[in-house]
């Protein structure tokens, strides 16, 4: 037989800990999340002083960020180019500028237990910030959801729990993007919207926090069945198995 | 003390492949084995241990703590306390009160069934209080891969055990 103290102090724990978890859904109450990386950040530190000693890393690091900020902005005047076809050049387009804030390694993937995130090695103290961008040379990997002094937690675009707003580079049609888990699904495409597979899913920027024009993925199939809205599956242009090093960008606003 | 000792370590070595250790993106649940092999050792102690009666209430503290160190990493402290807590209070009572033959096949089960439940709870906690959106089937599917996944380590872990 089970104790009746056993019993008590089962009922104890439970009660605890349910009372602990509501003051958490409502936001009332918060805590940080241990990585195993930060009990082994004095070693990444130490690897770290060795890089600069030979002045490694630095250069690496400016080199990077120069090949992203091209990138990038290859990517706005292809946008720009887009606005003069539609004959809107004389609007006073001012060119967002896709300000990275930091490289950053992937350092473990899979260590949220619900979501599907991957951790980077750069935090506050490099100066990222909960819900700041992350993109790769591709595209967009996601967003930046936890953040500790050298360390970040990212949700990736194929979680359920992420959406973008994004229109199709060719139509200019605007719709949401949201993760399946496995993929990509763009919603609220009207039936009458002609998408054809392939055609390339970009960030519109009206979200407030993707920079407008950074390249999503692409359109696998689509599906007019029911409703007022189209089915389109879509495929992430970055596909998250090979991410090993990203940029934390900043929000459009 | 020395048992002390050897829990810390197992414990820091668990969650140090818990960790690390990743299938394409989905983190396993090293930490119930923690559970099932404290159990089977609390329970069914060694020879000269056998007169004293096992405690029931350091199994639970135990099992709590697991479950602290499990939300710590996902910074919901809670979920896994409950989860790991009642996982642990079941293969307890199961252990006390059931008489049966303590085979491969059997721990194998034992194995499955204590992960499935740990997860299912853990689950039914987020998606309840944290409206989180998931994928039915991918939850499913992750759920399973833990429990099978557990299943050889703790064959492994309770070799000729008790």
């Amino acid at each position: 037989m089970i104790k009746k103290l056993t019993i008590f102090l089962l009922i104890f724990i439970l009660f605890a800990s349910f009372f602990l978890i509501s003051y958490q859904a409502k936001g009332k109450l918060t805590f940080s999340k241990i990585h195993f990386s930060q009990i082994l950040a004095p070693l990444t530190y130490l690897k770290d002083l060795l890089k600069d000693f030979f002045y490694l890393k630095e250069e690496n690091t400016q080199l990077k960020r120069q090949l992203y900020e091209i990138s990038l902005i290859q990517k706005s005047y292809q946008e720009l180019i887009n606005e003069n076809k539609r004959l809107k050049s004389f609007l006073d387009l001012k060119e967002t500028r896709k300000d990275i804030v930091t490289i950053a390694n992937v350092i473990s993937k899979g260590s949220n237990k619900f979501m599907k995130t991957l951790w980077i090695d750069k935090g506050s103290n490099q100066g990222v910030q909960k819900d700041f961008p992350v993109i790769t040379f591709n595209g967009l990997v996601g967003k930046v959801i936890s953040v500790s002094s050298n360390f970040s937690e990212v949700l990736l675009l194929t979680d359920p729990n992420f959406s973008v707003a994004v229109r199709i580079e060719r139509t200019r049609t605007e719709g949401i993007l949201s993760g399946t888990g496995n993929g990509c699904l763009l919603k609220y495409i009207p039936l009458e919207e002609e998408i054809l597979v392939g055609d390339r899913i970009i960030t519109s920027g009206l979200d407030g926090i993707f920079p407008e024009g950074i390249l999503v993925g692409a359109v696998k199939s689509t599906t007019k069945k029911e409703g007022f809205f189209q089915k389109i599956d879509v495929i992430p242009i970055q596909r998250e198995h090979n991410i090993e090093e990203v940029a934390v960008i900043k929000k459009s606003i | 003390m020395k048992n002390f000792f050897k829990w810390t370590i197992l414990i820091l070595i668990t969650f140090f492949f818990q960790e690390l250790i990743t299938i394409s993106t989905i983190r396993l649940n090293f930490s119930i084995l923690l559970i099932y092999k404290f159990v089977i050792e609390h329970f069914f102690p060694k020879e000269e241990l056998r007169n004293i009666t096992p405690s029931e209430v350091l199994p639970m503290l135990f099992f709590v703590l697991i479950g602290f160190f499990d939300d710590l990493t996902q910074g919901i402290i809670g979920p896994a306390i409950i989860s790991k807590t009642t996982a642990g209070i079941s293969l307890v009572i199961l252990t006390k009160q059931l008489f049966f033959h303590w085979t491969e096949q059997f721990k194998g089960l034992i194995v499955f069934l204590l992960t499935l439940l740990d997860e299912v709870i853990y689950s039914i906690i987020i998606i309840y209080f944290f409206n989180l959106q998931f994928d039915n089937l991918l939850l499913i599917k992750t759920i399973l891969i833990r429990a099978l996944f557990n299943i050889p380590i703790g064959l492994i872990i309770s070799w000729r055990k008790p």
